[in-house]
């Protein structure tokens, strides 16, 4: 019997260490995924999917990029935050920049820098040779990134829209020919190279404050491109030290600017952190009431019903830090949001339901203090037809037109959206979504709408009664290329497809990469496809140049898919880029518009509607449909935050000590019976 | 020994050799540089900047040593691998040798803890299990054992964010931190669905080793002697099922550094699971060759150290 009380005992202590160690962590348990703010501290939270390839803003072409480099680095000009459609007003220049015509079609731009503008503290400074961790902004920093973009190293994908600079194009040719040419002179501190050729002829800075563009040809658009961080001052020092080289951060992942937060953390894996930026002209000088350093004043209703004026002439920023987590998955991310982690949130299509209802937020999401932002986003979504092909395309005139006609007939758009997109989108009359000038909210496209009758005829008028091509007796064939080969790509594709059937026309599907793809487009090779575009800029430029024959795909590889070329519309086109919003301009684009409806090289689907939700504790938030930063006009309540959080998240701890109850309940009886047959 | 051990590293030589040769195949030559590059810049660039990316990358080589001997991308392949000289991510351009060292901390704080935990529970739930066999405490833990077998982990992992996460709230859903006070918060769950998704194969294997072992001849003679069935549990039947159990154990430490895929991608864990995780998903494969060498690697070498592992435990083994 002696090793009966020994099996006994250890049985216990088996049983009461099991116990601690399956309820040790309940013991501390919380879902909070923050450690605690400091006190009165305005934190911000948010998450992101993906870190960004690259922050240097030559490069980074990214919204998820943008979120940071927006706020890291200040642009010479920016977006009025309330305004639609969207308004530049001056960002680090005293004033919009004044236009010179110089004849021959030149253009000059002249921007003048504020005074006293410094860059955040970095290190680079001192590394670099100053005696100091900063230093004042300059034209010349702009003149610098300017010259950047037009490096061919660098790789900047926005090179295209720039070469309208004067010299823009040269500059890069010859700084290949010196690198070539001189294996030394790659050595050289890459402001040292920029200098050595000689800079770009159309950049010129008279003074530390002035930086003039010179245009070889009308390009008013460029204005909007100093709105976007390509063009923002970038101090050559940062680019020098940050080389990547003996434990160096790179430039691409280590951004030095003059904006309103600074990046104090970055784990592209896990999370970054920005925190407010002493050396921001709005915090350093708030007695200037900056246009881009207050909130604004002017707005419209719904800002004044949503109390985004009560902030008007209020100093920025308000947050003091905005504490970002990687969340690759979209229900934890979202079910985070539900437990007040994140601030604001979109809204997952599994859970689209349950938080929208008839339109509109959901009693249970109103309760909890939820509120819902819609924005449609300056974007298109359409199929376009191959203007070169034999079949679709101009070759066969009046057939081919009345063909594209009738397959613009047979497509639900309002269909196809509420299948896929939850209804989370606007129809599209025309490229120009709504935002944009020169959108009418009373045009309606006649083509955009489903009327199978009037398509079958066209069919017959295109000479294929009933679908039948009678050369073969059969029904027409046409290929869709598609560059989504997922299931849920291919099942969207099916949707037209089904749709053509109707009208009997048998569209088969040719899917491949976005290579491939994109090879078949260089080649000509392909009858039917679908593409997006997400503006740069809100002007109408930047939509009807994707139908411009100057763009076309095949002859140009630009992004005119369709090979579009029809010599009044190029005609107008070129009148309405080069002119200011007006009614001249508006007139254009009316026209511009009555041609696609009549040609059809495009069958027009959508605009994208964004649905955000943000939590009671937060303000001011104000979708701008662009990639734009605007973390500094967002404020928070603190307390209300805390005190929903702690309602929220109170654990329930009962089923632990249930489980562990069954579990010792399951096995007790058995070590009393082995208890008793060993006695 | 060391003749075996030279014999065994030369076999594993061979091994990476063949593997190293197999990527380059599929890397290179099924994926075209343009489609890497396309993923990593996005649509709108020019093919001015993809054909740049290529030559920044060295994308732009000749495949094949016949097509230039001193400059190709097999030979700059296996140099790179075999110096552990990674180079960059394809997705974005950072150095992958900052990326592994950056990972193996989150990795092993999730792994190393699934491990121990996984046989400090395992075994002694095997050994419960074999200690009743052929009641209903055995029958039921088989039972529950298949049942947590047959379950995907996928399943585990959302079952566990919604209902451990969301509804009771013990832990956060998803997440890490570094720090020493919030990282136990964050590896609760991802360690408790390991455990779950684990522990059913485990407890069957160790229950089978014991079982067999406690009809041995020996066990009999032990039991004759009048040693209690704890003791002889404890004693004689786990110490000689060590090999099976070690051989279990020593396999899986290699892969300790390598992460868990999926746990730490679904959790959030920016560990080397994660990172091959991303790889994947961004076609970014200078990342992905990289991996699946260091998996490689680690195969080999677990395979080496646990035939070494026996010698240790089991004075009958000679290497020879």
């Amino acid at each position: 019997m002696r090793g009966l009380p020994s099996a006994n005992a250890s049985l216990h202590v088996g049983i009461i260490a099991g116990l601690a160690f399956l309820l040790s962590p309940l013991l501390g348990c919380s879902n909070d995924p923050y450690p605690p703010a400091k006190e009165g501290e305005k934190v911000l939270y948010s998450s992101f999917i993906d870190a960004p390839r690259t922050l240097d803003p030559a490069t980074a072409y990214t919204t998820r990029a943008h979120a940071i480099t927006g706020a890291v680095y200040d642009t010479l000009l920016k977006y009025h935050f309330l305004k639609r459609p969207l308004e530049l007003m001056p960002g680090l220049v005293v004033a919009l920049p004044e236009r010179t015509e110089l004849g021959d079609g030149r253009v000059r731009y002249r921007f003048e820098l504020r005074e006293d503008l410094l860059y955040a503290d970095d290190e680079c400074f001192r590394l670099a040779g100053l005696d100091r961790t900063t230093r004042e902004v300059v034209s010349q920093d702009v003149a610098f990134q300017l010259s950047r973009i037009a490096d061919p190293e660098v790789g900047s994908p926005v090179i295209e829209p720039f070469s309208n600079i004067l010299g823009f194009a040269e500059f890069g040719q010859r700084l290949t020919a010196r690198r070539e040419a001189d294996p030394k002179f790659i050595l050289r501190p890459v402001h040292e190279q920029y200098a050595a050729v000689g800079g770009i002829a159309g950049v010129v800075t008279p003074s530390i404050q002035v930086l003039e563009i010179t245009l070889h040809r009308a390009y008013p658009q460029i204005k909007y491109w100093f709105a976007m961080e390509f063009t923002t001052p970038v101090p050559w020092e940062a680019v020098l030290v940050y080389d990547g080289k003996e434990g160096r951060p790179r430039f691409d992942d280590h951004p030095v600017g003059t904006g309103p937060y600074v990046l104090v953390e970055y784990d592209k894996q896990a999370r970054y952190v920005l925190e407010r930026s002493p050396n921001w002209y709005g915090v350093r000088h708030p007695e200037w009431k900056a246009p881009s350093a207050v909130f604004p004043s002017e707005g419209d209703e719904e800002d004044r019903r949503a109390g985004r004026l009560e902030y008007a002439g209020r100093s920025l920023p308000f947050i003091d830090r905005v504490e970002v987590r990687r969340e690759k998955e979209s229900i934890p991310r979202f079910n985070k949001f539900l437990q007040g982690y994140y601030d604001a949130s979109g809204i997952i299509k599994e859970s689209f339901d349950k938080v929208i209802q008839e339109d509109a937020l959901s009693p249970e999401m109103v309760a909890r203090g939820i509120s819902l932002g819609k924005s449609v986003a300056l974007d298109v979504f359409y199929i376009g037809f191959n203007l070169d092909d034999g079949v679709v395309g101009r070759g066969r005139g009046e057939r081919s037109r009345k063909l594209r006609q009738a397959m613009s007939l047979a497509i639900d758009v309002e269909e196809y959206l509420r299948i896929f997109m939850n209804g989370r989108g606007v129809l599209a009359q025309s490229p120009i979504p709504p935002g944009i000038y020169g959108y009418r909210p009373e045009y309606k496209n006649p083509y955009t709408r489903v009327d199978l009758d009037r398509a079958r005829t066209l069919m017959v008028e295109a000479g294929y009664p009933g679908g039948i091509d009678p050369t073969t007796g059969e029904a027409l064939r046409l290929t869709f290329d598609s560059y989504d080969t997922s299931t849920a790509g291919m099942t969207q594709v099916r949707f037209y497809t089904s749709a053509w059937k109707q009208i009997g026309i048998d569209v088969r599907i040719e899917a491949t990469n976005y290579n491939q793809f994109q090879e078949k487009l260089r080649n000509g090779a392909y009858q039917v496809f679908q593409f997006g575009w997400v503006a740069d800029y809100p002007d109408p430029e930047n939509f009807f140049f994707l139908l411009w024959s100057e763009m076309g795909k095949s002859k140009f590889g630009g992004p005119n898919g369709a090979n579009f070329s029809n010599a009044a519309f190029d005609q107008l086109f070129e009148s309405m880029k080069s002119r200011e919003n007006g009614p001249r301009r508006m007139e254009e684009i009316r026209e511009m518009t009555a041609i696609l409806e009549h040609e059809r090289p495009w069958i027009e689907l959508f605009h994208r509607e964004d649905y955000s939700l943000y939590h009671g504790w937060v303000r001011n938030v104000k979708p701008m449909g662009i990639s734009a930063p605007t973390y500094q006009y967002r404020d928070i309540d603190p307390a209300r935050r805390k005190a929903d959080r702690l309602d929220w998240n109170k654990p329930i701890v009962w089923p632990a000590y249930a489980l562990f109850a069954a579990g010792v309940l399951i096995v007790l009886p058995g070590i009393r019976t082995y208890l008793k047959e060993r006695q | 020994m060391g003749a075996y051990v030279i014999r065994r590293l030369a076999y594993g030589v061979g091994v990476i050799v063949g593997v190293l040769f197999l990527l380059f195949l599929l890397f290179f030559t099924v994926t075209q540089p343009d489609d890497i590059a396309r993923r990593a810049l996005g649509e709108k660039v020019s093919v001015e900047v993809i054909e740049q990316w290529k030559v920044n990358h060295g994308y732009d080589r000749p495949l094949w040593p016949w097509q230039d001997w001193d400059d190709n991308l097999l030979f700059e392949h296996y140099r790179r691998m075999l110096t552990f000289d990674f180079g960059v991510s394809d997705a974005d351009d950072s150095p992958i040798i900052d990326r592994i060292r950056a990972g193996v901390g989150p990795s092993l704080s999730l792994t190393v803890p699934l491990l121990v935990l996984g046989i400090l529970g395992g075994i002694p739930l095997s050994l419960l299990v074999a200690f009743f066999r052929e009641t209903y405490i055995d029958r039921t833990g088989v039972f529950l054992c298949v049942l947590a077998m047959s379950v995907s982990i996928i399943l585990y992992i959302v079952g566990a964010q919604y209902l451990i996460g969301k509804v009771l709230r013990w832990y956060p859903i998803s997440g890490f931190d570094a720090d020493l006070l919030m990282l136990p918060r964050f590896l609760a769950l991802p360690i408790i669905v390991g455990l779950l998704s684990g522990i059913g194969g485990d407890v069957r294997f160790y229950r089978t080793v014991f079982l067999e072992e406690s009809t041995r001849d020996f066990i009999r003679t032990a039991r004759a002697k009048g040693a209690s069935e704890p003791r002889i549990m404890t004693h004689h039947v786990l110490r000689n099922a060590l090999i099976p159990i070690l051989t279990r154990v020593v396999l899986a430490i290699p892969f300790l550094f390598t992460g868990a895929l999926l746990l730490e991608a679904f959790f959030g864990i920016p560990g080397l699971g994660s990172m091959t995780f991303d790889a994947i998903q961004a076609n970014d494969f200078s990342t992905l060759r990289t991996m699946v060498f260091i998996g490689s690697l680690a195969f080999v070498l677990g395979q080496i150290a646990t035939d070494l592992s026996y010698g240790l435990v089991d004075p009958r083994v000679r290497f020879e």
